[in-house]
């Protein structure tokens, strides 16, 4: 045992360690300047710190799990996770929040830790099907798989969740091999609900289809079967639209002009443009942010966190810790091409994946250009459940990574 | 299968690297532009969210009297105010307020919208509130969560004169007067400004500048405390008026008054300034600064005596008899005759069908143009104006200051009417008046207007021999460090260019009304001093004649020219001089 442990981690990458350990503690600066300067015993930072160290175990233990392990038990902890969501909603009755699942005084998420089950089940399945991926058949039990814990956190409702297991599911089909002509055909649909929001946007979107249909190696019923698709999704988008939340939409709706309405939903972002700006390139220096200190910002601690980096350490502190991700991500994707094993591949692409996806929609979201979507981003936000998910995932990549292909 | 290799084409991993770093482009460009490009327009913003500057208001510049006595001053009074944000889910709050001042939420809610300045500034609900309230609502302040009070100054009245249209009032404006001031200005709604009289008038130099303190804020709006490295701008208070008014004159005219309804100006003809003024009846001054009740304003609107009308600038009254010298002036410069011409007045004067009265029904028999003065008589006037014209009559009511504004530093003066033929056209349509219509108005009826402030221009005229200077009631606008920022001169609005001997002419005339044995004005005559008069009585529709007396002093001590009115009060000799002869006998007390 003790030999199987020293042996493995001989093969640990450290960069990623190194990465994830300069992430967390990143994020704990931050929110130790927020609990400081405010004088508040929250404990936030107390907590947060504690998870790190926990997280950290996480990392180790994802590390050293044996592939084949994990590679037999893939379906089971799918299941298992499945299962977690469902709890939630059958006590969601009294009304309370149905995220959570509490264990004595901690509450942890389950639809965090659905996104690892996720993509080990997806692993596992073209990890065994090792096919080209060339009829919408093949990806039945794929997409299947990723829409049972959609639909589920939907009904919580966690828009963010969703869309971060469908981003998933998404890059892994594209990296399994996915011909490009089925990836757009696939992928319309959904431009096509989007577009739908506007005349001249829906048209010619609707030009570009009817343009690669026209020259794509497809059957002709299957040609009209796609375009009569993309046609009618968009013309329900505004029915469904009118099933999202009224705070959903008004989310989204504050994307396009987060400066309209100061207190309402794009209050955070206009408040949190204003940090970020007045940071500067040099911030205004520890502890010293007006903004986030005034309680300009509400959930500062939690979607929120870099705006207390940036005002009070600027530019030069966002491009620390944007750096940090881009590097860790860049590995990643690297690593997903090198190594040995379809399986390790699949779930390092898919760690990347997500990644990429919270690091894009949090960055992108804070600074008014993505949806404020309530999307963490990783290792800096606080937050337990999610802390010990990027941990574990971070961990798996390192295990997967192990692996190299002979080039 | 777990052998499975893994065989992923290398441009999928290119261009899965590539999209990456676009993304990641895109950020460090996005952050780029918001914290390096655009970093000074945030920062400015970030300190505007979380400073906030509590204004700090001015005093407002006191008026003194001609010999530097206070008339009003400031004194301060309590208000309260309620933070929107604060009360916004809280509606205890405003329902214990309510309780507490006595009045509906409704009027409540409607006051904090119409002062509203914001979700995090005090708007204010209520002025003037008494120091009871004010300790109640601390005991209270608990339950009052939003709620807050301060102190500000309002006008204090010190003398106990009734200066009611000449002062004039402050007011608070609301959001929606806003407008209609000087953006120059930064008024915000619940500022105390000049509404009407002096107080508006010289709203500008009065006002003074806020100040501001800058005071640190949360997002709730909480204060956390003052800002340490921020000067307040401290507040420039308003300027002084050093006003013309003689305080004891007004005081004599007021006592003179008494109940009845008219007017009273006093000027110095020698430079214009007013020395009292009166117009009756006034109503206190404390009544509509602040906040009025509904009760009480309609009792002011509804009051058949018009308490809030300035009759002194506004009231348009027949000028009567004392318009008369306008047409002896003409005569006097234009016919050669003119001291020498005589009518023979039998008590009535015949035009075609119709008669027109003298006052006097036995008649004055052969009276010369001196002796028409002395004794007002309407025939001689008659005959005159048949040679004069109306252009030539009208004209020179002109030049003596009639039927235009006198520039009185009081706003919303009246003009008044001089009719000409163009007016006579389109009033009457061309060819359809008569000479009917011009006897009327040689003697001051029918379409002629005047304002008492203009008879005792005309009045001060005739003293200074085709001198007219601009009415005025500030000598001195001085800053609270002594600097004199305005020394009013007085400003020759009218001269008439005529020669002495119609001037003494005219004087004489008048000094006859006042002390010749059939002067119409021998109950104005003063033992020591010569006094110079003209009475009138304007014909009133509506009821008694109003009783007119202008006049003149040459004394140096008292160059005063007078326009009194008496409304109903019968004949001008009757009541109106006798009124300016207590007035002038007080005078002369003093001056010894």
């Amino acid at each position: 045992m003790r030999k199987y442990l020293l042996s493995t981690l001989r093969e640990l990458d450290w960069s990623l360690l190194a990465l994830t350990l300069l992430l967390s503690g990143s994020g704990l600066i931050a929110i130790y300047s927020i609990e400081v300067q405010h004088g508040t015993s929250a404990g936030y930072f107390g907590r947060q710190g504690i998870w790190t160290i926990l997280g950290t175990f996480l990392f180790f233990t994802a590390f050293f799990v044996p592939r084949k392990v994990l590679h037999n038990v893939a379906y089971i902890a799918y299941g298992v996770g499945i299962f977690m969501l469902l709890i939630p909603l059958a006590i969601k009755g009294d009304g309370a929040v149905s995220r959570w699942i509490s264990i004595g005084s901690f509450g942890i998420q389950p639809s965090e830790f659905m996104k690892i089950f996720l993509l080990v089940g997806l692993a596992k399945y073209f990890a065994d099907h090792k096919r080209r991926l060339s009829s919408i058949k093949e990806l039945m039990t794929p997409m299947a798989m990723t829409l049972a814990p959609t639909i589920l956190v939907l009904l919580q409702p966690d828009l963010g969740t969703a869309l971060v297991y469908l981003a998933t599911l998404i890059v892994v089909i594209f990296w399994a091999g996915i011909r490009p002509l089925y990836f757009f055909l696939l992928l319309a649909p959904a431009v096509s609900m989007l577009a739908a929001f506007q005349t001249l946007s829906f048209f010619l979107w609707m030009g570009l289809i009817i343009v690669v249909l026209y020259f794509g190696n497809l059957p002709f019923w299957t040609k009209i079967f796609n375009f009569v698709i993309n046609v009618v999704l968009g013309g329900v988008t505004n029915v469904l639209w009118a099933f999202l939340k009224p705070y959903q939409q008004q989310r989204i709706l504050s994307l396009f002009d987060s400066e309209s309405d100061p207190l309402g939903a794009g209050y955070q972002v206009s408040q949190s443009l204003t940090a970020f700006g007045s940071g500067g390139p040099f911030g205004k220096g520890f502890g010293e942010g007006t903004q986030t200190h005034l309680k300009f910002l509400p959930e500062q601690h939690t979607d929120f966190i870099m705006t207390v980096i940036g005002e009070e350490l600027g530019f030069i502190g966002v491009m620390f810790v944007i750096g940090l991700f881009y590097i860790l991500i860049a590995r990643l994707i690297a690593q997903a091409y090198s190594v040995k094993y379809r399986f390790d591949s699949v779930i390092l692409i898919g760690v990347a994946a997500i990644f990429v996806f919270h690091t894009f929609i949090n960055l992108g979201m804070i600074v008014g250009i993505m949806p404020v979507t309530g999307i963490p981003l990783p290792f800096i936000s606080y937050g337990g459940s999610f802390m010990f998910t990027a941990m574990l995932l971070v961990g798996l990549s390192a295990n997967m990574a192990k692996s190299r292909r002979a080039v | 299968m777990l052998q499975g290799k893994n065989i992923v084409e290398g441009w999928r991993a290119l261009l899965i690297q590539g999209l990456l770093a676009l993304i990641f482009l895109i950020l460090v460009g996005r952050y780029y532009y918001l914290m390096i490009v655009f970093h000074e327009k945030y920062a400015e913003k970030a300190t505007a969210n979380h400073i906030r500057a509590v204004p700090v208001l001015a005093s407002r510049g006191v008026i003194f009297d001609r010999d530097g006595k206070l008339i009003v001053d400031n004194a301060p009074s309590y208000t309260i105010s309620v933070i929107p944000i604060e009360v916004k889910n809280k509606s205890e709050s405003l329902e214990r307020l309510s309780q507490v001042m006595d009045i509906s939420l409704e009027e409540i809610n409607r006051r904090i919208v119409k002062n509203r300045r914001g979700s995090f500034a005090p708007a204010k609900v209520f002025s003037r509130v008494p120091f009871e309230k004010i300790s109640h609502l601390q005991e209270h302040r608990l339950e009052l969560i939003g709620v807050t009070y301060s102190i500000e100054p309002i006008r204090n009245y010190i003398s106990n004169l009734d200066l009611t249209h000449s002062l004039g009032y402050t007011r608070e404006i609301n959001r929606d007067d806003l407008d209609s001031f000087s953006k120059d200005l930064d008024y915000q709604p619940g500022d105390q400004v000049g509404w009407k009289g002096l107080e508006k008038y010289y709203e500008a130099e009065l006002h003074g500048q806020r100040g501001f303190r800058y005071i640190e804020v949360n997002a709730l709006g909480q204060e956390i405390g003052e800002v340490a490295d921020r000067r307040p701008i401290n507040p420039i208070p308003g300027h002084d008026l050093y006003l013309s008014l003689d305080s004891y004159l007004q005081k004599a005219v007021e006592e003179a008054m008494d109940d009845s309804s008219g007017s009273v100006v006093f000027l110095n003809h020698k430079t214009g300034e007013i020395l009292a003024y009166v117009s009756s009846p006034g109503y206190p001054l404390e009544l509509l600064s602040g906040r009025i009740s509904s009760k009480d304003w309609n009792a002011l609107i509804t009051d058949p005596r018009k308490p809030l009308y300035d009759r002194s600038i506004q009231g348009l009254y027949p000028a009567g008899s004392t318009i008369k010298p306008v047409a002896a002036m003409f005569s006097l410069e234009n016919f050669e005759d003119a001291t020498k011409r005589t009518y023979v007045c039998r008590g009535s004067y015949r035009l075609g069908n119709r008669s027109f009265g003298c006052w006097k029904k036995s008649g004055h028999g052969k009276v010369n143009l001196h002796q028409a003065i002395e004794q007002s008589c309407n025939v001689y006037f008659f005959n005159l104006i048949q040679d004069i014209g109306l252009e030539g009559w009208s004209n020179m009511a002109r030049e003596f200051g009639f039927g235009v504004l006198s520039g009185i530093d009081i706003p919303r003066e009246n003009k008044g009417l001089v009719p000409d033929t163009r007016y006579m056209n389109r009033k009457y349509g061309e060819r359809k008046w008569t000479k009917g219509n011009l006897l009327n108005i040689v003697i001051g009826q029918g379409d002629v207007l005047v304002t008492p402030v203009q008879l005792a221009q005309f009045a001060g005229m005739i003293a200074q021999k085709g001198v007219g200077y601009r009415p005025h009631f500030v000598n001195k606008v001085v800053a609270k460090d002594g600097t004199i920022i305005q020394d009013i001169q007085s400003i020759v609005d009218h001269t008439i260019e005529a020669s002495e001997e119609s001037w003494q002419f005219i004087h004489d005339g008048m000094h006859a009304v006042v002390n010749a044995k059939k002067g119409t004005a021998k109950a104005a005559r003063q033992k020591n001093w010569e006094v110079y008069g003209k009475t009138g009585t304007a014909q009133n529709s509506h009821g008694e004649d109003h009783a007119w007396f202008i006049g003149f002093s040459l004394d140096d001590a008292f160059p005063y020219s007078w326009a009194v009115l008496l409304e109903n009060g019968g004949g001008g000799g009757g009541k109106a001089a006798p009124f300016v002869g207590k007035v002038l006998r007080k005078m002369a007390r003093r001056n010894n």
